[in-house]
């Protein structure tokens, strides 16, 4: 077992007013001081095996980071233990203890000493250090005339320089452009194969699903679901869409003069199904979905035409209607409903917006057009760039 | 606490904590072009301007005064340099004590040894000085490196308490100042004890950073060896100054890094 979490609670006591100076600790005396208290970590235990990969997700707030800290030793559990095995390394920022004013060599000796190399190694490493970073020409120059990518691929090369037996990481990779990415993923690569145990806390659900092997959901401090990655992120990504579908449905009462129309028939709302049947606003890439369109039609109407067109940003992506679809919509009376079945969902990711329509027949009245009124979310499981998945092999 | 366990991890840890000593060390003196020259400007300025004052003003009448008060100064700096870059250890590094971890005395203690570096171009000078004046130290100088390393001691435990508490009240770093101005003319630096009745010396003897610059002085300046009763009361206070810094910081530390 290289980390053990048992019963971990963790409470902050957050005061109203924050006393700083004495005075104020005399002044303050005389009142009862108001805290706030916070517990950002409910009763968290799991346990982590040597050379496991965990990523640790969940909303903003959820208290990932905070685990990471107390793991790290930085913060103290208000109760409960942490055990871990071995030499742990957190990478919790890069660069800590940079000091501006030395030069290059004299940063990597204090970060290095700081990361936990001993002398020695870091004498036989630095010209690999260097070298890595690109920084062959600026060995003597102080770090404040470095640029900031000079100096991030600095902290990062003379990180990657430690040994750990358990490596903390958060969020680190959340600087840096695409090719730095690339680097440290490689990097965690490479930990890997040497059997280092991770602890990853990210929000990007495809670099937890890459290297992931077991993922770790928190929720308002408490751990949701810990198990195999991609069992936990589609439960992270199905359950998230509840909240997200509550709090819609309290926006779009006020309709936007986004609809029109005579309202022979009304369309009563939206519904986007999932691969499981349920009503939902985040969807994976590739899955199932069924847009549902819940309609009331006051009076008989005979083949009105169902419309439903999907935008990403300004961007007009696609369109169509049961007319071009060739379905026979037939006579319309009362409450009913008529889906729109995508068996793979091609968008790759990102926010999608949605215009139903009902039309009559030969388009010259509209009996109700929800102008881009709903929307949903599409999460990519891949590491694919893009808004629109094409699914195409590579051969030779 | 300080348990032997403790003392062994900072052991495991001196890489570090000589790193970041000497880093401090040597930022201090980066961006000037003179270098530690100034550092040394300081205390000789001094020197000179009390020298002036007190042995032609007030005709303080002591053997080698020069020496005597270079050496008082020094000392003193000392411990002014070392207590107050330490209050700022802890609030001064934040990232070290939010992004990582490692025994957080190793902030403390590694300031106090920039200190001692400063200090010891200090001494270099009062080495060129004794030359000058040709003060040969007598065999009783043995004694000086203990009494130094007590004084580091008590510096360092006070420093482990003034750290911690800075962290959660501020002022510590203002009201400490006006405690080691004060200090500076309550301890024998200027002067020689000599100057007060026999009746209340003891007094300002009880104080131990006295103590050792009064028994520094002896046995570098005038051979004398210090009194062993002294010696026990310096190594005393040494350690329950030593202690207490460090109960002080242990109970505060585990909270550093929500309150910086």
């Amino acid at each position: 077992m290289a980390v053990k979490v048992e019963h971990l609670w963790k409470t902050f006591q957050i005061p109203h007013e924050r006393r700083t100076t004495l005075f104020e600790n005399l002044v303050g005396m005389m009142m009862p001081r108001q805290y706030e208290t916070f517990t950002v970590l409910k009763d968290i235990s799991f346990e982590v095996d040597e050379g496991e990969f965990v990523g640790i997700i969940g909303d903003n707030g959820s208290g990932k980071s905070t685990l990471l800290k107390i793991i790290a030793n930085i913060l103290r559990p208000t109760k409960g233990t942490v055990n871990v095995k071995g030499k742990m390394t957190p990478f919790l920022e890069l660069g800590v203890g940079f000091q501006p004013d030395l030069t290059v060599k004299e940063n990597i000796g204090v970060y290095a000493t700081v990361m936990g190399l001993s002398r020695r190694e870091i004498k036989e490493r630095r010209d690999e250090v260097i070298e890595f970073a690109g920084l062959e020409n600026f060995e003597d120059t102080k770090l404040k005339n470095l640029s900031s990518g000079m100096q991030v691929r600095l902290a990062f090369s003379t990180a990657i320089q430690t040994k750990p037996d358990v490596l903390l990481v958060d969020e680190v990779l959340a600087v840096g452009d695409m090719e730095f990415q690339q680097k440290c993923f490689d990097v965690f690569d490479r930990y890997r194969k040497e059997g280092v145990t991770i602890l990853f806390v990210s929000h990007d659900l495809g670099a937890v699903r890459k290297f992931c092997d077991k993922t770790l959901l928190l929720k308002n401090g408490g751990v949701v679901s810990y198990g195999k990655t991609n069992y936990v992120i589609d439960k992270y990504i199905y359950k998230q869409s509840e909240i997200i579908a509550e709090t819609s449905a309290i926006g779009t009462n006020e309709e936007r003069k986004t609809r029109w129309g005579n309202n022979k028939i009304d369309i009563l709302g939206v519904k986007f199904l999932d691969k499981k049947g349920m009503d939902n606003s985040n969807f994976i890439s590739m899955d199932s979905m069924t847009v549902r369109m819940l309609y009331d039609s006051h009076e008989k109407v005979h083949a009105p035409v169902f419309g439903i067109a999907f935008y990403w940003q300004d961007i007009y992506c696609y369109g169509t209607n049961t007319e071009f679809g060739k379905y026979d919509t037939g006579m319309v009376f009362g409450k009913g409903h008529v889906d729109f079945a995508i068996e793979r969902l091609p968008m790759l990711t990102g926010k999608f917006e949605v215009t139903v329509a009902i039309v009559d027949s030969i388009y010259r009245t509209t009996y109700d057009w929800h102008d881009r009124l709903h929307s949903f979310e599409v999460h990519n499981p891949t590491r694919d760039q893009g808004i629109f998945c094409i699914e195409g092999k590579w051969k030779a | 606490m300080l348990t032997a366990n403790h003392i062994r991890e900072l052991y495991r840890y001196r890489d570090l904590i000589l790193r970041l000593a000497w880093s401090d060390f040597k930022l201090r003196y980066k961006s000037s072009a003179l270098g530690f020259f100034w550092s040394l400007l300081e205390p000789l300025l001094m020197l000179v301007v009390l020298y002036v004052v007190f042995s032609n003003l007030m005709r303080i009448q002591v053997e080698y005064y020069q020496l005597f008060l270079l050496l008082g100064i020094v000392l003193w700096n000392f411990l002014d340099r070392g207590t107050s870059m330490s209050i700022y250890g802890i609030i001064g590094k934040p990232s070290l004590v939010q992004k990582v971890y490692f025994p957080r005395d190793i902030l403390v203690i590694s300031t106090c040894i920039t200190a001692l570096m400063m200090t010891a171009l200090e001494f270099v000078v009062l080495i060129v000085f004794m030359a000058v004046f040709r003060v040969m130290p007598e065999w009783t100088a043995v004694y000086f490196p203990i009494l130094f390393v007590f004084e580091f001691l008590i510096i360092l435990g006070l420093s482990m308490a003034l750290s911690a508490l800075n962290v959660y009240f501020r002022d510590v770093q203002f009201i400490w100042r006006l405690i080691v101005q004060v200090g500076f003319f309550a301890t024998p630096i200027l002067y020689p004890i000599t100057i007060f009745p026999e009746s209340v010396r003891w007094i300002v003897m009880l104080n131990p950073i006295a103590q050792i610059i009064t028994m520094m002085r002896d046995c570098t300046l005038y051979g004398i060896s210090p009194e062993p009763s002294n010696m026990a009361y310096v190594a005393i206070s040494t350690l329950v100054l030593l202690l207490f810094g460090y109960i002080v910081f242990d109970r505060l530390e585990p909270k550093f890094a929500e309150a910086i």
